[in-house]
């Protein structure tokens, strides 16, 4: 009997822990991450938005992917508004974009919903020069990054 | 913030493309400081098809003035309607919806 007690209250732990996970669509993340958005560099708010271990963890649980392409002018001659554009087969879970460029680091953060493919269009605003980097979180739970270096030409000057 | 959205959603071979401009300064507290505006973002982007969540962002103020979205989705026929959701900073919310062509 107190074996078969004992089973039973692992049971129903395991269910509560499992609810919310499987319930998580239509997360603001501006709620449940609030410190993302105050964190003023990109690796702070990798950190804050996927967890202490991204950099620490023995196995490394970031890498670096090639299956992540994103589409952004090398040259931007306008720092108020420059197009990027996310383009990925992977499953992904979330998808955040971080720039150095500005006061705060966190740009956007999508969530995207279950079977649903990632192509996303987006314009940003960068004051200076500075990396960008993007990082996404497939449903298995692995994580995928890369960045790019944009040259915003200040003065609206192309040359 | 009673403001224009514009939406265009077109369905081909079982996927929809969908374009939406918004209008917000997006201005953050440094830019809003220096233009002397107040601080007007959004913050929440959702959107939707008969009920089911096709398209999130959570945004920041460091995207462009009256941000342009582009994204493409399957799942919804023509003549659905795609239904977005705006919150902004200070948790005012805003809707807009569109038929699919």
């Amino acid at each position: 009997m107190e074996r078969r007690k004992f089973l039973n209250i692992g049971l129903v732990a395991v269910a509560a822990a499992v609810v919310p996970a499987t319930s998580l669509h239509a997360v603001n993340f501006r709620e449940t991450k609030a410190k993302v958005w105050e964190a003023e560099k990109s690796s702070q708010a990798i950190k804050e938005m996927f967890g202490e271990e991204v950099f620490s963890a023995p196995n490394k649980l970031i890498a670096v992917t090639d299956k992540i392409k994103m589409t952004a002018p090398k040259l931007a001659e306008n720092g108020g508004s420059i197009p990027i554009r996310l383009k990925s087969d992977l499953d992904i879970e979330t998808l955040a974009f971080f720039q150095d460029a500005n006061p705060r680091a966190a740009t956007v953060v999508f969530s995207v919903p279950e079977g649903q493919k990632v192509d996303y269009s987006f314009r940003i605003k960068m004051r200076l020069t500075a990396y960008v980097t993007v990082v996404a979180k497939t449903r298995d739970g692995k994580l995928h990054t890369l960045n790019k270096e944009i040259d915003v030409s200040i003065g609206g000057c192309g040359g | 913030m009673a403001k224009k959205m514009k939406i265009k959603a077109k369905e081909k071979d079982g996927v929809v493309t969908v374009k939406a401009m918004f209008t917000s300064l997006m201005a953050d507290t440094e830019q809003a400081l220096k233009n002397k505006v107040e601080v007007e973002y959004i913050a929440h982007v959702i959107g939707k098809v008969n009920d089911k969540v096709v398209y999130e962002a959570t945004t920041s103020g460091f995207m462009s003035e009256n941000p342009l979205m582009k994204f493409s989705f399957t799942g919804a026929k023509k003549g659905d309607t795609l239904e977005f959701t705006l919150t902004d900073n200070h948790g005012k919310t805003q809707t807009g919806s569109k038929k699919i062509k």
